[in-house]
């Protein structure tokens, strides 16, 4: 999933603030005080969304707002991320482990009070899978029986891939192969059913753009309902009374709000104005866990920070001198003296010890190694670059990092690296189509298992964007894998597979991400989890006695 | 009947220059002004020589540190010294403003005096020219300007001058709308100067003071808008730097780390003070209508 961060549009961002502030004191009442009477939660959720249709956004703060509109077939546990229920009540799993029976509960509903059945799960993935849709999530699919040949379109019919519809009420999957992590896949949002009614209702059901994600003609079955979108405001979900758990749900409703500069956040939080902020400036954690620790959130997440280098052209179609470049980062000094919020150095794609598998890694710190390198791939001293550009998205994190690595380079290598930065549509849409040379980019596991970093990386896979493959990877990552018969014969297959990422380097990992928000202490319910998902409809909202307050 | 002709030495002539300048040397806040200003303008373009570190040198070991006796002002948080980069910044910072400027008050005043001399259709099409351009978000006009003509610090200074001219323009037609029907104009006008020389000898001279308030309340208000741009990506780019993005980067840390704020804040003060006694002083002194004495 891409963090999104998207540009400072400080406008936007300021205008928002002032909003609040003015709201805010024409009520003479802050945001916190208010929803904490009125049972509203008010969610800093880092940007405006692109979209909110769960088959086509990829970004976090998306997937913030769909986990309060949608519920999966299978839910995770709050902490552990264990399979919980979800719309399904109860499921069977054959002994191959290649048949998953879900058995759907009768009362879970729509909002619009019709009920959620199998065939809505059966239609919504055949939408979502659908050539047409141009899902850049379709790898998500692959373990189901018949799905690739599908999303390649060598075969057109879709009852020929592995969902079935038992009954009204029973759904039935058929995998390729025993896949682990299937259950951790169906709470992703890729997975998330939707309305058919709604969705035809507002034209084919794979134009971007279509109306039905707008208030008044967004349906969805989870604990919330969309009820307002002001654009650049904020975004109003309201209790869903169709909820097949609404008597369990405590929030009335949540308000997110496209906090897009930190700095503003964190004024806005301190200003009770947001019960938990998407991010914290790097420079205030210290202040929070010293004298505020309970407000702070900073843990573990499963996500690393990277930089994409374009390998289809000179000098980086040449491993040797991607290797040199990743050799030359010093990440101990980028966590400990830019990012300082907890975040680990990475010298691995995939975070270590993600679900028991930790890679072996040959991109430790180097520079004099990084020279050779550099000189035998024949640019002795950096001479015969010309110049290297680094695109990020406006924002002030991704600027600071930028400038610390121009300098290693500069330093280590010297290759002069110029910075460019993009607003954030504007940088996915270069990184999609291969105009840039060296991006900074992210990536948050979708789901608790190796697998999440390591499939992006397939020939043109969606979120791949290097321009770089290897055959011997895809066969690893892609056939053998996935038929492994135990967890360790898996974990070491896909070890070797990172190696050879590691070894060919289409991407340098400079951090491992930690969680790093602010969270009012009326926000009771809250759980971390490595994910960094929020379960709102556990959330509850209970003021701390105040003794100064007369009232 | 004998004529005497009068034998009165006629009183000698003084231009309007010089009249300005026997002014303005007695206008002590305003030589104030003007020496701070030429001492900004020196330092800039000594920067390369009388800066103790390179501006792109990192200490990331270091980090920010207050002021001290290695770092007069003190390290930002890539530990480099913020003297060299105020140092810097500040011959971005100025050749920026004054650059755009001068293009603003080229085009504002040309523009303007021709629309508001002319009068009627002419100044009616004109204007509306202008309205329209004050219509469209200047923002985006920037942003098309550099897209088209790509990234180019000589252009940014351009685009900004092509888009701040436009208020230049309307103060200056009304002035000489209201000065276009006075009698030493039309006076001019009797004896046969040629349009182009009343406007030139007449009516642009007329019209500086307020031209000059208000090109002095532009540079900051340009220095300001480059560091908007080049924080949205348009402008200049790190590791170069300007006075408008050091302070926008000082913002941000102020409560951690205040002198990245206050010494960014302070050279840009200073040059905005110095800019505003001469502006002041060069409108007394320039005015035409001010006695002779």
């Amino acid at each position: 999933m891409n963090l999104s961060l998207s540009a400072q549009r400080l406008v936007p961002a300021v205008a928002v603030a002032l909003l609040v502030l003015l709201t805010a004191c024409s009520a003479g009442e802050t945001n916190v005080e208010r929803g904490n009477r009125e049972g509203i939660l008010y969610w800093g959720n880092g940007t405006e969304p692109q979209e909110l249709d769960p088959h086509i956004t990829t970004g976090v703060p998306e997937s913030y707002i769909q986990e309060a509109l949608f519920e999966p077939l299978v839910n995770s546990h709050p902490e552990t991320l264990e399979p919980a229920p979800g719309v399904a009540q109860r499921w069977q799993v054959s002994d191959d482990g290649t048949t998953y029976t879900f058995y759907l509960n009768p009362k879970a509903r729509w909002s619009d009070g019709e009920p959620v059945t199998a065939e809505d799960f059966r239609w919504s993935l055949w939408r979502a899978m659908h050539p047409k849709l141009g899902n850049q999530y379709s790898y998500m699919y692959y373990p189901i029986k018949n799905a690739t040949p599908y999303l390649r379109g060598d075969i057109s019919n879709f009852d020929e891939v592995g969902i079935r519809v038992i009954d009204s009420h029973t759904l039935q999957i058929q995998l390729e192969n025993p896949t682990p992590y299937f259950l951790g896949l169906l709470s992703h949002h890729s997975y998330y059913p939707v309305p058919r009614n709604a969705i035809e209702a507002h034209g084919d059901p794979w134009k971007r753009g279509s109306h039905w994600t707008r208030p008044g003609n967004m349906v969805s079955n989870g604990a919330f309902q969309l009820s307002e979108w002001k654009l650049f405001n904020y975004i109003a979900v309201d209790k869903n009374p169709h909820y097949h758990k609404a008597d369990e749900v405590a929030l009335n409703g949540i308000r997110f709000l496209p906090t897009e500069n930190v700095t503003t956040e964190e004024r806005m939080f301190r200003a009770n104005q947001l019960h938990y902020t998407y991010e914290l400036p790097a420079d205030k954690t210290e202040f929070y866990r010293t004298n505020a620790p309970q407000q702070l959130r900073n843990q573990p997440y499963l996500g690393t920070y990277f930089y994409r280098l374009n390998t289809r052209i000179k000098p980086l179609n040449d491993p040797k001198v991607r290797r040199a470049l990743a050799l030359a980062i010093d990440r101990q000094k980028i966590v400990e003296r830019i990012t300082k919020q907890g975040q680990l150095p990475a010298y691995t794609i995939t975070p270590p010890n993600t679900a028991g598998y930790s890679a072996e890694s040959s991109l430790i710190y180097d520079p004099e190694r990084a020279r050779e390198l550099l000189a035998e791939a024949g640019y002795p001293n950096g001479e015969g670059i010309d110049s290297l550009e680094v695109l990020y998205n406006t924002k002030e994190t991704h600027r600071k990092i930028a400038v610390a690595v121009q300098q290693m380079w500069k330093k280590e290598l010297n290759i002069n690296i110029i910075l460019r930065n993009e607003d954030w549509k504007v940088y996915l849409d270069s990184e999609k189509r291969g105009k840039f040379q060296i991006s900074r980019a992210s990536w948050i596991g979708d789901y608790l298992d190796p697998n999440t970093f390591l499939d992006m990386w397939i020939k043109d896979g969606g979120n791949n964007r290097t321009g770089w493959h290897n055959p011997e990877y895809d066969r690893l990552v892609l056939e053998q894998a996935p038929q492994a018969t135990s967890r360790e014969e898996r974990h070491n297959l896909l070890m070797k597979a990172e190696k050879i990422l590691l070894d060919e380097v289409p991407a340098i990992p400079i951090y491992t991400y930690a969680t790093r928000h602010l969270v009012d202490p009326s926000l009771k319910g809250f759980s971390s989890n490595l994910l960094d998902r929020p379960f709102f409809s556990h959330f509850y909202l209970e003021p701390e006695p105040n003794p100064d307050s007369e009232q | 009947m004998s004529t005497t002709t009068s034998t009165l030495p006629a009183e000698k002539g003084t231009s309007l220059w010089q009249d300005a300048w026997v002014r303005l040397g007695k206008n002590r806040l305003a030589l104030f002004g003007l020496g701070v200003l030429s001492l900004l303008v020196v330092v800039s373009l000594l920067t390369p020589w009388l800066a103790p570190y390179p501006y792109d040198l990192q200490n990331l070991e270091l980090g920010a540190t207050p002021p001290s006796w290695d770092h007069w002002l003190g390290t930002d948080t890539f530990g480099r010294d913020l003297l060299t980069r105020i140092l810097y910044g500040g011959r971005v910072s100025l050749a920026v403003g004054f650059v755009a400027t001068g293009v603003a008050l080229l085009i504002g005043v040309l523009y303007g005096a021709i629309a508001g001399y002319a009068g009627g259709r002419i100044d009616a099409a004109m204007m509306r020219f202008v309205d329209i351009l004050y219509a469209l978000p200047f923002m985006i006009f920037i942003i098309l300007l550099m897209v088209i003509f790509g990234k180019n610090i000589l252009l940014l200074f351009l685009a900004i001058g092509a888009v701040e001219w436009l208020t230049m323009a309307r103060i200056v037609r009304g002035q000489v709308q209201n000065l276009r029907h006075q009698e030493f104009v039309e006076a001019a006008t009797a004896i046969g100067l040629s349009r182009w020389a009343i406007l030139h000898r007449h009516i642009i001279p007329n019209t500086l003071g307020p031209v000059i308030v208000y090109t002095t309340l532009t540079i900051p208000n340009v220095m300001l808008l480059e560091a908007f741009l080049s924080f949205l990506g348009l402008g200049i780019q790190p590791p170069e730097s300007s006075w408008g993005l050091l302070i926008n980067y000082g913002v941000e840390t102020m409560e951690e780390y205040p002198w990245l704020l206050i010494f960014p804040g302070l050279a840009l003060s200073i040059t905005l003070f110095a800019l505003n006694f001469l502006g002041d002083g060069l409108r007394d002194a320039l005015d035409p209508k001010a006695s002779k004495d």
